[in-house]
């Protein structure tokens, strides 16, 4: 794990990477299998294949679970403990943001990591709404709308429903903040989420970048996702 | 194991849904009624069985009408509940599911005399019922056949693997023709 440590700055021998990876392979799976997931259960409603929003949903239920695993054990920058500040570290970086010693953050940005959280927990509300939530044909009801009766999961299901314009309210800001980055400050944040890796220059953290991940973590990660979907759709 | 992941998605689930009453793990405090605000629902065990169709008023009335056939509706989605989680149970109760699905095919075979001329989107009154019910009649009719046929299967189902084999083709029926003929309606 200790492999991409970074060497002492100013050390001759190893010259700084160009690149920084920033991003590991699981999270920017994860990042763009729930794109697809919320961009397919939006289309699936749409067009009435309520089958295939129920293992949609499902499939988010997985990440999300997985996401917060990862959240404890991935890399430094999957790490919650890495990226959430607390108000002060939020606002001092709000007043170095147009300061020209302004470096692009190792990871999340302390505001950035604010609005991961509102986005975890969105689509968090959204899929534990969804488990509740009945068909109206009762072809493709939510896994657990057993547990409750038929009121309840008639409201549920219309809190579902409702609940998706704030889910589309955080991704908006999402992508507001990201065009923000894009325009203002010149900084690409989707090409990083692609590729792991950006330009190291004018960055914090190590200029290696992230540590390679453990495979036994992720195995269990894959393990732990796959386990709850299964227990909750069985 | 499905109890402890409700408590937990009931936590996140209520964390924004403050009318969400009716959590079946609350203990059974005998609440005082007075503070009981909004009803808190029964637990499904004991929840009233739901009944066969309401016998329709005459058509004179038209918003009376269509009020009476959306709470038909509303009952026969209360019977299919009672199908759902019992196709959800591993070991469904038998006695529940034959009644639910006897009155299901009681609706089906009510409903097709519930779509009088002027009780449809052109009434001027809100409604679920796409025009085209009176427009193509010959696949609405043939639909509700559908739905006749495969209730009547569930209803005839005697033991759990019949039933939960024949569920999810009654729930298509249901389906079938809420695709082409059933308007997707906000808050209804």
């Amino acid at each position: 794990m200790d492999d991409n440590k970074p060497v002492e700055s100013g050390s001759a021998t190893a010259p700084t990477p160009s690149k920084q990876k920033v991003w590991d392979a699981p999270t920017r799976l994860v990042h763009w299998t729930l794109v697809v997931c919320i961009g397919l259960s939006w289309w699936t409603v749409e067009n009435k294949r309520m089958d295939i929003h129920y293992w949609s949903g499902l499939t988010a239920l997985g990440l999300i679970v997985f996401r917060v695993y990862w959240g404890f054990v991935g890399p430094e920058t999957a790490r919650f403990a890495q990226f959430l500040k607390g108000p002060r570290t939020v606002f001092t970086y709000l007043g170095k943001l147009f300061r020209p010693d302004y470096r692009a953050s190792f990871g999340h940005n302390p505001l950035g990591a604010l609005s991961v959280i509102a986005l975890l927990l969105a689509v968090a509300i959204q899929v534990g709404l969804g488990l509740f939530a009945s068909d109206t044909s009762y072809v493709s009801s939510g896994p657990l709308s057993n547990l409750v009766d038929y009121e309840t999961s008639e409201d549920i299901t219309e809190l579902h429903e409702d609940f998706f314009n704030v889910l589309l309210f955080v991704i908006g800001l999402h992508i507001a903040a990201i065009a923000f980055y894009l325009v203002v400050k010149r900084t690409n944040l989707v090409g990083p989420m692609i590729t792991g890796s950006r330009k190291a220059d004018h960055v914090e953290g190590p200029p290696a970048g992230i540590a390679p991940i453990s495979w036994v973590r992720l195995l269990i990660g894959m393990l732990l996702a796959a386990g709850v979907v299964w227990l909750v759709a069985r | 194991m499905k109890a402890m992941l409700f408590a937990a998605a009931a936590a996140t689930t209520l964390a924004l849904a403050a009318c969400g009453g009716g959590e079946p793990e609350k203990p059974a405090e005998p609440a005082p009624a007075a503070d009981a605000a909004p009803a808190t629902p029964e637990p499904v065990a004991v929840a009233a069985a739901p009944t066969g169709p309401a016998a329709m008023p005459e058509p004179t009335d038209i918003a009376a009408y269509m009020k009476a056939r959306h709470e038909n509706y509303e009952m026969l989605g209360k019977n299919m509940k009672v199908l759902q989680d019992n196709f959800q149970a591993e070991t469904p109760d038998m006695a529940a599911a034959t009644a639910a699905a006897v009155n299901v095919k009681a609706f089906a075979d009510a409903m097709g005399a519930w779509f009088p001329a002027g009780t449809g989107p052109d009434s001027g009154i809100e409604s679920e019922a796409k025009a085209n019910i009176w427009t193509d009649r010959a696949t609405f009719d043939a639909a509700l056949t559908k739905l006749q046929t495969e209730s009547g299967k569930l209803a005839a189902a005697t033991d759990a693997a019949a039933f939960k084999a024949q569920f999810p083709a009654t729930g298509g029926s249901c389906k079938n023709c809420h695709d082409t003929f059933r308007e997707e309606k906000k808050d209804q």
